[in-house]
């Protein structure tokens, strides 16, 4: 497979060197053949040396003159004819070379030829994305941004062209060629050990299965990481292993419960997303009163769940009976056009407090939104987004609430791959309840701001040097109250909190500050750069340790372990 | 019947008769040996490896290596020709190089034609 592209060449330049092996043997044997004159008049035959080096300068139109001595008119006769022949079978080789240069099969070799020769050499963790899109690129712009490598598979050769103009500050290899062909997922190097993770963010769920089927297959350690909005299909994705499968209607579902029901995780979950943790007046849904739910597809079955959860009266408008049929008994569904006047008037739109508009076609939920807010200019608006690019004309619109399926894949993938720890805090804080969420965003606001960033971090010898160090030359329990001190005055406190350690099996929200630490503890803290940048440093120096355990400069710095040891005495 | 396979294999005999016809003789005496059958030597063992190029099977590797044996001992032999009548003279130690290296020509070739007649015996149809 690998020296596809030589072969080519080498198939390809037969003709063209027969050609010329013939051309030139035929000059020659001729410029043997042919008798000369020499100075002195006597008849001489070329020997086969001298029409070699003739008829190859000659053929090659460098053309330094007749020799040994000037030719007679039949060997001239002869030169001519050879000199049309050899010339012309030289063009032909060289015009073969050229088109073989511009030929795209031949490029296409090549151009997997690199592919392979870049995933071979890659030996930092990457990620597999099979299919380009914009949630793709919108994952790996943010990945290479924490230099995390990752590789695409496409089928589509002009998105590829697409990705070799998006200038990512690291090398993005991508490789046209089709998922359903396993040679392709193991050109990939799904087969490597540093392949960490493979991510199908299809629209079509059949597609995603098939990844991850024929990517767990393939090598069982790899994390799949796949879309699913059926249910049956989630089932199927969890029976063959997929890790992580996602559904944004279940997520936003999730969201809209949680507005109703508990403000503060909410504000926590979308913190956790990007947002900044407030809630502004027109994030709040309204508690009472009738939702209007338009679409009753993936996403509409997905609301009703949430809705019903949270005790509130809602009713549906589907336009195709076929979905519309699949209702349970008791359910309340209108069927017909979402923005005809006449139906949003049938739902009582005049007195419904929300609406949502949750189709899959974007214009359809702008015009579902103005024709409802013609009727009740009050009312509560809530839109599905699902481009990404026609986010100006959403905003354009004054809708309360947009709800961008894109984006909300986007991060929620990001969190999975590079902040596994914040995703893990997201899916445990929803067991604590709205009570303990409070209790958290107080202490956010309290001690850092109304914006923290998070970090994550291993309790190892690559994060945490010195503390390491530290820990195991010392039997004393060190308490993780420490790395709340700052660097420049130790008794006060850094704008810092810990949120989630994780200890093998153990898993500990918002951890006392006297646990002790131990090694091999992951660490998920919120805070600011500056506060982040103090923990690495007391992780890391053994002075900045020092004077925050001790309150005071230590000596002696560059025996790490003396240092530890005679501390005491 | 394969026009191909007649193509390839005319020329890998053709290579080795050639050769041995320049090769017949007495090794001491240039005159035994005919200077235009040198030539078509190395123009049919040209030909021959060209054929040979771009088969990717372990056995074609083979027939393109033993080829290549036989192109550079050919023209190694015209070479030490072409040295000895404008450079040192033919003496009986040149000419018995330019026959000898001819003559390692020939045993490439004839493992080339080996290997070529084991392959067609193998297949069979």
């Amino acid at each position: 497979m690998r020296n596809n592209s030589l072969y080519l060449i080498i198939k390809r330049m037969r003709t063209p060197i027969y050609v010329l092996i013939l051309t030139f043997s035929i000059s020659i044997l001729g410029m043997v053949l042919i008798p000369g004159v020499d100075n002195e008049g006597n008849v001489y035959h070329l020997k086969f040396f001298d029409a070699f080096y003739f008829v190859s300068y000659m053929a090659t139109t460098i053309g330094f003159g007749e020799s040994p001595y000037e030719f007679t008119y039949p060997q001239k006769l002869w030169v001519g004819f050879c000199i049309y022949l050899t010339v012309i079978g030289w063009f032909y080789a060289l015009g073969s070379i050229i088109s073989l240069i511009q030929d795209k099969v031949l490029a296409a070799q090549i151009a997997l030829a690199q592919f392979q020769r870049k995933i071979k050499k890659m030996d930092e963790p990457f990620i597999i994305f099979v299919g380009y899109n914009s949630m793709a690129k919108a994952i790996i712009d943010r990945l290479t941004h924490d230099g995390i490598r990752s590789v695409v598979i496409e089928k589509n050769e002009e998105k590829i062209k697409m990705l070799a103009l998006e200038n990512y500050s690291i090398e993005v290899p991508a490789l046209a060629g089709d998922i359903r062909d396993p040679h392709v997922f193991r050109m990939a190097g799904i087969h490597k050990h540093n392949c960490k993770a493979v991510v199908s963010l299809f629209n079509d769920d059949v597609m995603n299965l098939h990844v991850a089927l024929s990517a767990k297959l393939m090598n069982k350690n790899v994390t799949v990481i796949v879309e699913a909005t059926e249910e049956e299909y989630a089932q199927n994705l969890k029976t063959i292993g997929a890790d992580i499968v996602e559904n944004p209607f279940k997520i936003i579902a999730k969201r809209i419960y949680l507005s109703l029901k508990s403000p503060s995780l909410l504000m926590l979950e979308q913190w956790v997303y990007g947002d900044p943790l407030v809630l502004r007046k027109k994030d709040k849904l309204p508690l009472e009163g009738k939702y209007i739910v338009c679409g009753y597809g993936r996403m509409g079955t997905a609301l009703e769940v949430g809705l019903k959860r949270a005790g509130i009266d809602y009713i549906f408008i589907e336009a195709s009976p076929k979905k519309a049929a699949k209702a349970k008994r008791g359910e309340k569904v209108i069927v017909g056009d979402a923005d005809d006047k006449k139906i949003l008037l049938r739902a009582d739109v005049q007195e419904a407090s929300c609406i949502i508009a949750a189709t899959k076609d974007d214009l359809l939920n702008l015009s579902i939104i103005m024709a409802a807010k013609r009727i009740n200019p009050d009312i509560y608006t809530v839109a599905r987004e699902n481009r990404i690019n026609d986010a100006v004309v959403f905003k354009a619109a004054r809708i309360d609430r947009i709800i961008t399926i894109e984006t909300l894949m986007v991060k929620k993938t990001y969190n999975i791959i590079a902040r596994p720890l914040t995703d893990r805090f997201i899916r445990l804080m929803k067991y604590r309840g709205e009570e303990w969420g409070r209790h958290v965003v107080d202490i956010l606001k309290e001690r850092i701001s109304n914006n923290p960033d998070t970090m994550e971090t291993v309790i190892d010898d690559e994060h945490a040097y010195a503390l390491v160090e530290h820990l195991t030359a010392t039997e004393e329990e060190t308490p993780y109250e420490i790395l709340y001190r700052r660097r420049d005055d130790y008794t006060k406190r850094n704008r810092l909190v810990i949120l989630y350690i994780r200890r093998g099996e153990e898993e500990i929200l918002l951890p006392d500050d006297s646990l002790p630490i131990k090694v091999g503890d992951e660490v998920l803290f919120a805070g600011d750069k500056e506060s982040f940048e103090d923990v690495e440093y007391i992780m890391e120096n053994i002075n900045e340790l020092c004077y925050v355990l001790n309150g005071k400069e230590c000596q002696l710095s560059f025996v790490g372990k003396l240092l530890f040891s005679g501390k005491d005495g | 019947m394969n026009l191909e396979k007649v193509i390839s294999g005319f020329f890998i005999i053709l290579a080795l008769t050639m050769n041995f016809g320049f090769f017949y003789g007495d090794p001491t005496v240039l005159e035994q040996h005919n200077r235009y059958e040198l030539f078509v030597a190395i123009i049919v063992n040209l030909i021959a490896t060209i054929y040979k190029l771009g088969d990717k099977t372990h056995l074609g590797a083979v027939l393109l290596a033993t080829s290549l044996v036989a192109d550079i001992q050919l023209i190694a032999a015209a070479s030490v020709w072409a040295l000895g009548e404008y450079v040192t003279g033919l003496n009986i130690e040149t000419v018995t190089a330019i026959v000898s290296l001819s003559g390692g020509a020939l045993l490439a070739n004839i493992v080339s034609v080996i290997l070529f007649t084991g392959d067609v015996l193998k297949s069979k149809r």
